[in-house]
């Protein structure tokens, strides 16, 4: 509350906090839609438009838009499901290219220029593609050793005395139910969240320190920081990428992990 | 732009798999401790409670921590 009040006295720069990340609603008070919202529907639009648009009319000579989508597609099924799971993994290519291009799409919304906020920095998004992720790969291992085995598989390796079981079994669940897709949802959440702040406290301070601040140690600095939030925007969409690389790669190890044998 | 599927096990393929396993083995490591850390960790800080002593916390802690790292060494690091 004080800060506010100081950034309305005009007596000093505010760095950004969490507050950048929420939202009024878009079309005034009493609408329910909000930016992030709207950038994740537009961006869901757009990853589905264009793939449609790539898959329609399908020809064995491709067309331009065919063929970046199958060079796209191909990278998942390629890179991700062949190399992660292997050739039983051809089957969740759908699912796997689906989380990849949907988490950049809106992870890329970050750097967009107009767009600007990465709708992934929003929790609920990154957690309810983990919490699909884990459904996939836990039936998946339910399947194909039945509850009990599957479990027991999981908990109670062998080759241990039993009585360390009491130690190691809640340790096992844990991270497997709990952590794994803990970890998928603030590996990414947290990553664009971070980057983005950084942007704002960027271009923000550059902003003040060019026009509020002044003189020639006041334009200097901003400038510096300015020409710097461009080198951060570029290394912020190799970061936008590479987690949604990361999101995909781990769910295909996960269900890759539920398919196979112990070793 | 090579579009063709490589579905062959050429060695560079597998080296590749081998990376991408070793990638899936260190979060996996550290999910096993953190989740040691976590349980035991919460065992000893509701025993603590109970018995409003705060040593137990810390005893949680280690022991989870410890039985994390066995894990670790139990999951990843016997072979070879």
């Amino acid at each position: 509350m004080s800060s506010s009040v100081l950034a309305v006295e005009g007596e000093g720069f505010v760095s950004p906090g969490p507050g950048t990340f929420v939202y009024p609603p878009a079309f005034g008070e009493g609408s329910l839609v909000t930016k992030p919202m709207l950038i994740v529907i537009l961006g869901s639009l757009a990853v589905a438009v264009f793939f449609f648009l790539a898959a329609r009319r399908a020809a064995m000579v491709p067309g331009k838009t065919q063929f970046v989508g199958e060079s796209l597609y191909g990278f998942v099924r390629n890179s991700i499901a062949l190399e992660a799971i292997g050739k039983p993994g051809l089957k969740y290519v759908p699912y796997l290219a689906t989380v990849f291009f949907f988490l950049a799409t809106l992870n890329i919304s970050g750097i967009l220029p107009l767009v600007q906020f990465p709708a992934t920095s929003k929790i609920a998004i990154p957690l309810f593609l983990a919490v699909i992720s884990c459904v996939i790969f836990n039936v998946i291992g339910i399947k194909r050793e039945g509850l009990g085995g599957y479990f027991k598989h999981m908990m109670f390796p062998s080759g241990i005395p039993w009585p360390v079981y009491i130690l190691l079994a809640p340790i096992e669940f844990v991270s497997t139910i709990i952590i794994r897709p803990l970890t998928l949802t603030l590996r990414l959440t947290f990553n664009m969240f971070a980057g983005h702040l950084v942007l704002v406290l960027f271009i923000l301070g550059g902003e003040y320190l060019v026009f509020e601040y002044g003189g020639v140690v006041g334009i200097a600095a901003g400038t510096v920081a300015l020409l710097g939030s461009l080198v951060l925007t570029a290394f912020e969409g190799f970061v936008q990428l590479l987690q949604a690389y990361v999101f995909t790669l781990l769910s295909a190890l996960y269900i890759g992990g539920a398919l196979q044998d112990e070793h | 732009m090579s579009s063709h599927a490589p579905d062959d096990s050429s060695k560079a393929e597998s080296d590749r798999a081998a990376g991408r396993e070793g990638e899936a083995d260190a979060y996996g490591a550290l999910g096993l401790v953190i989740s040691g850390v976590l349980v035991w960790g919460g065992v000893g800080f509701l025993v603590a409670e109970r018995l409003d002593n705060r040593l137990f916390v810390m005893l949680g802690l280690l022991l989870g921590m410890g039985a994390g790292l066995y894990l670790v060494w139990f999951r990843y690091g016997r072979q070879t």
